[in-house]
Parts: structure tokens; C-alpha cells; sequence
């Protein structure tokens, strides 16, 4: 019997590779220097982490969330409400808790505290969510971010309700963001490999056969939830951290289409599909916005009309979901050339006889 | 102790309608169980309740004397009861390797043992080429091995095959059959096999029950079934003439 590598000797050029591309992305934005272009780049790392974050459950489960920017709420919140000033809390924010409000913590505990408790969370929420399966379980997720929405949006004492909370430390260098971005994604490899990840792929292929192989379905779907649920709460403070203002209109039906969105043109079920998605996305959306403030084009200003950007989202989505159902990596992973030897999830190759899938 | 998965008295209904009524059946150890009926019978049913996937209306399911109607899915794999389904249900985006190593995961095994056994049950079963294959484009045969290689990981005590030769030709019906008897031999499970060829049923069963509109009707060695007018009644209706031949 021939000895077989194991499976981070299989697959581990895709985290690699994906890591390549954020430093490839970080190292343009110090090339180009500071300014607003530094702004774009920190923006795509957040996304990064927003969109691998849905990628662990939604990719792994196959169950679509419309709630998980209900998390990035959370961790928002919980950040600038450790790292503001005890003097603007006071007078904004009297409802917190003494702990809360004498607190000043420095941005890194805010971000570790964020993705904690949006973790704890997910798990409350999970636990009774996960028990729901296919559009019963999108639709109950949605409810939630509605939920969590509603609360932040009137709960005037604790949230500040419909005004923003300004004063939150601002971080404008862009390498916390890389680094998050790059902890983030190694995380999601390391649970894709897992055998979480492994038996939470073969349920959402088939549940009942999943089921009949031993595999506690709403535990596994359980783990993937607070662990993407993490992810996006530490989104959601890196976001209060990059502009340091938070309202909850920001986490709400807007960021969820966007960040879907992402996913979807990427390639739902990969890894390289959340990255990729996030990056081309982004680039589309930045280019876009130049123009709708206008480029001075030598005879003239190039502009466009406002709202341009979001229409493009929505056609490029379009398009893929017509021509490319499975999104620009067709769910796979980008491997190493000659590093194929696997056909796990965590890497999928073209199948040797050249027959493409269809799924 | 009597070492056996059994339903006594097993009954179902889906909203007045019975699918199974007052069902008693053994598989013991050791030993191949037919469960042959015509369409809509109640086998698959009867499977699902024998798995945790149905629970039954009335009447009890134990394993080795021990009750356990009302155990989910996943925690009745765990006890030792694997199964396959009629369409096979395969994972689908999952390489072959894989398909195996989900139940080795799922009963506990750390994903590089888990492969490992999943490699050694490959080779026994004889595929072993197809490791690296993606479940999604086996061909019908293959694919059916596959599936009984993803229930027989970790040597389950019971292993109910749900029409594991249906759409076979008779050659390949014959290598399921050598595939049953060795896995009787070697892994000394108890086998159910539900199936619509009779030839390998009356072939490879020691015992035969005969379920007909949710009832057991007949239960005996394939002798016995040969020779029940009361099966061939409701099994074969009037084509009994003609089909008595092949039996």
C-alpha cells in the first residue's frame, strides 16, 4: 500500500499562497506611500477577514447566513466601548457598567475582547440556530442580525443608539489589519483541514449520509459558527478601529450584501474563493469610486453618477452567477503547480482524466 | 446475551398511513438477513428505524439486548449499526479517501488515522486505485463499493445494506455477493440485506423475512421462501409462473 503525505503536506501551499497575495497587497499600498490609497488597503484587508469569516461556516456548512454582520456589531461595539476615553463614555454612554466605563485598554485587548465576545455570542446563538437547516436556518439567521440591529439601534444608554459613537482610537498603519487578515486566514485552513472542517463538508454534501457515518451534524455546525462568529466580531472592531467612528446602520443590510456578495463571486466553497473574491471586489469598488468623484482625464472630469459602484456589485454577481455558478475559483483551492496530489476540499485539483465537475 | 440487532414489534405511521405494522425481525451476527418485499413494502422503513433515522410508533429496536429506539443517527453509528442507502449518497465534492475518512472522523479517530484506515479498507475492498477520484464521478459500481467501504470503517457489529445491487448486471451482482460473504468471514458483522434480486438473496441469506404492505409475511431459510405459496403470492402477484424459473 502506498504511504500517503499528510494532509498539511498536501495542502499547505494554499494558506501560502493566499498569504503571498495579501503581502503582495500590503507592500503596494507602502510602495504607493500614505493616503487615501493606505485607507483602500486596510478596508480590504477587514474585508478579508469579514469574508473568510463567512467562508468557515457558509463555505464548510453550506448553509447561507444573512446574520453573521450581526457579529461584526458586536465586536464593534465591545472595542469601543473598552478603548474610548472614560471622559466621552460618561457623557455619551452612561449605561455601561463602571468596569466598562473607567476601561481604557489599548486596541490590541479591544480587539482580542471583541472577537471573545462576539465567540460567546455565537455559541448562545448557535446553539439553538444550528439545530435549523437550509432557508429555515438563513431566514432564522437573519432575524438575528435583525435583532442584534434593533437592540444596538435603540438601547440609547449602553449603544448610543441611532447617533455614532465617535472618539474610538483610530490605527491607521496597515500592518495590525495584515496581520489579522493573515491570522485569519490560517485559521480558516487549519479548520478546513480539521476534522471538523472534513465532516462539516461531508454533511453539506449530504446530511443523512453524514449522519450515518457518525457525524453530530449541529455540533459540528455549531463549531464553525463560533469560530466564523470570532472572525467577524474581530472584523467588525478592526472597522471601529480604521474609520473610529461606529453606528449600527453600518453593520446592516449593506455590509452583509457586500460581504456576501465577495463570497459568492469568489467561489463560496473555497478559501482562495473568499480571498480572491474580496480582492477583485475591491478593486472594481475602489476604481469605481475614483470615478464617481470624478478623474481629470486631461480634457476634462471622467465621472460617474453616485450609486454606479453598488450597481456593479450587483451585475458582476449577476454575471457570475449566470456563466459561473460556482464563482471565479469554481470552489476550488489554488494549489502550487506539481503540488496536486490531493482531492480533498482543503485542495481540490482538476481530476486527473480531465473530466471537469459539475456541482 | 444474545448477540443481535432486533425490532419487535415494530410499528410506523406517516399521518394514518401504516408503513410498517407489528414488524419482528433478527439480524444476528455473524450471519446474512434477507429482508425482501415488494415495492413500498416498508423495507427502507424499516431501516431507518433500525438506524435512528425513523422513529418507530411503537414497538422497541435493541442492539445485543440493549434498547435503543430514540438514539439519533450519528450516536447509533457510534453503538456499531452502518448502513448504505439505495442511491448511494456519496460525498459528493469529496475525493474517494475522503468519503471513508468522514467515518472514521466521525466515530473519533484523528484525520491522519482516519485516512490511514480509510487507505486499508480501500485496498481490501478494491479500489484502492480510486483513492484520489472525486466521489461525484464514479460510475454506478464503483460508486456502491464505495459506499459500502464508508460503512464498513472501523468494523461496524451490523452492517444493513439498503439495495446495494440494484441496476447491476448479473456479473457484477456475483462480486457483490463474494464481497458479502467476505466481509461476513472477515469482518463477522451481521448483514441485512435488503434487495429486489431474489437470486442473490435466496443465494447468500441464511434467513429471509418477507415484509408485504408493512407485515411480515414469511420468515424462514431460503428453502422455505422457495417453497412459501404466500410469498410468491404477494412477492411475485401473477407473474409467479414465469418467475418461478429463475428461482
Amino acid at each position: 500500500m502506498q504511504h500517503r503525505p499528510s494532509i498539511i503536506a498536501r495542502t499547505w501551499s494554499t494558506p501560502v499562497i493566499l498569504i503571498a497575495i495579501l503581502l503582495a497587497v500590503a507592500l503596494a499600498a507602502v510602495a504607493a506611500g500614505s493616503g487615501p490609497f493606505n485607507q483602500t488597503v486596510i478596508e480590504i484587508f477587514i474585508r478579508v477577514v469579514l469574508v473568510v469569516g463567512l467562508y468557515v461556516f457558509i463555505g464548510n456548512s453550506g448553509v447561507i447566513s444573512f446574520g453573521h454582520i450581526g457579529f461584526t456589531c458586536l465586536g464593534a461595539y465591545m472595542t469601543a466601548w473598552l478603548t474610548m476615553l472614560p471622559a466621552i463614555k460618561k457623557s455619551k454612554l452612561k449605561g455601561l457598567p463602571d468596569i466598562i466605563l473607567n476601561a481604557k485598554l489599548q486596541y490590541g485587548w479591544g480587539l482580542l475582547a471583541a472577537t471573545v465576545f462576539a465567540a460567546i455570542c455565537a455559541y448562545v446563538i448557535g446553539k439553538v440556530l444550528m439545530r435549523l437547516s437550509g432557508i429555515a436556518a438563513s431566514i432564522a439567521s437573519f432575524a438575528v442580525l435583525a435583532v442584534i440591529i434593533q437592540v444596538y439601534s435603540n438601547w440609547d444608554s449602553v449603544t448610543g443608539a441611532q447617533s455614532s459613537v465617535v472618539g474610538i482610537p483610530i490605527v491607521r498603519t496597515i500592518w495590525p489589519y495584515f496581520l489579522c487578515a493573515v491570522i485569519v486566514v490560517a485559521a480558516a485552513y487549519l479548520y478546513s483541514i480539521s476534522r471538523s472542517g472534513l465532516a462539516l463538508r461531508a454533511a453539506r454534501d449530504e446530511a443523512t449520509a453524514a449522519a450515518a457515518s457518525g457525524v453530530d451534524i449541529p455540533r459540528e455546525r455549531l463549531i464553525a459558527f463560533v469560530i466564523s462568529g470570532a472572525m467577524m466580531g474581530l472584523g467588525g472592531a478592526l472597522f471601529a478601529h480604521s474609520v473610529g467612528v461606529v453606528t449600527p446602520d453600518t453593520f446592516y443590510l449593506g455590509l452583509t450584501f457586500v460581504t456576501l456578495s465577495m463570497l459568492v463571486v469568489g467561489g463560496m466553497n473555497s478559501l482562495s474563493g473568499a480571498v480572491l473574491g474580496v480582492v477583485v471586489l475591491s478593486i472594481i469598488i475602489q476604481v469605481l469610486r475614483w470615478l464617481e468623484k470624478g478623474i481629470d482625464a486631461g480634457f476634462g472630469v471622467i465621472s460617474i453618477p453616485n450609486g454606479v459602484q453598488e450597481i456593479a456589485i450587483g451585475v458582476v454577481m449577476i454575471v457570475i452567477l449566470m456563466f459561473r455558478p460556482t464563482g471565479m475559483t469554481r470552489n476550488r483551492e489554488l494549489v502550487w503547480p506539481g503540488n496536486k496530489l490531493s482531492a480533498d476540499a482543503g485542495a481540490l485539483p482538476s481530476p486527473a482524466d480531465g473530466k471537469t465537475l459539475k456541482t | 446475551m444474545n448477540q443481535s440487532l432486533s425490532a419487535s414489534g415494530v410499528s410506523v405511521s406517516f399521518e394514518g398511513l401504516r408503513a410498517l405494522s407489528n414488524v419482528t425481525l433478527d439480524v444476528p451476527r455473524g450471519k446474512v438477513t434477507g429482508l425482501i418485499g415488494p415495492n413500498g413494502a416498508g423495507k427502507t422503513t424499516l431501516v431507518n428505524v433500525l438506524t435512528g433515522f425513523q422513529k418507530p410508533t411503537a414497538g422497541e429496536v435493541t442492539l445485543d439486548g440493549e434498547p435503543i429506539g430514540g438514539v439519533p443517527p450519528h450516536k447509533v453509528r457510534k453503538k456499531g449499526i452502518a448502513r448504505t442507502f439505495q442511491s448511494g449518497r456519496l460525498f459528493q465534492d469529496l475525493s474517494v479517501l475522503d468519503n471513508l475518512e468522514v467515518t472514521g472522523v466521525g466515530l473519533g479517530l484523528p484525520r491522519r488515522e482516519a485516512a490511514a484506515r480509510a487507505d486499508t479498507m480501500l485496498e481490501w475492498i478494491g479500489i484502492g486505485h480510486l483513492a484520489e477520484r472525486m466521489a461525484g464521478g464514479l460510475p454506478y459500481t464503483d460508486e456502491r463499493r464505495v459506499a459500502i467501504g464508508r460503512a464498513l470503517m472501523l468494523d461496524p457489529h451490523y452492517l444493513l445494506l439498503d439495495e446495494p445491487a440494484a441496476g447491476m448486471s448479473a456479473e457484477e451482482a456475483q462480486d457483490l455477493a463474494s464481497l458479502i460473504r467476505r466481509i461476513i468471514a472477515e469482518v463477522k458483522c451481521g448483514v441485512l440485506l435488503i434487495e429486489h434480486n431474489i437470486g442473490l438473496v435466496l443465494n447468500i441469506c441464511d434467513f429471509i423475512h418477507v415484509l408485504d404492505s408493512g407485515e411480515v409475511i414469511e420468515v424462514g431459510p431460503p428453502s422455505v421462501i422457495k417453497a412459501s405459496e404466500r410469498v410468491r403470492h404477494a412477492y411475485m402477484g401473477t407473474q409467479a409462473e414465469t418467475e418461478g424459473a429463475v428461482l
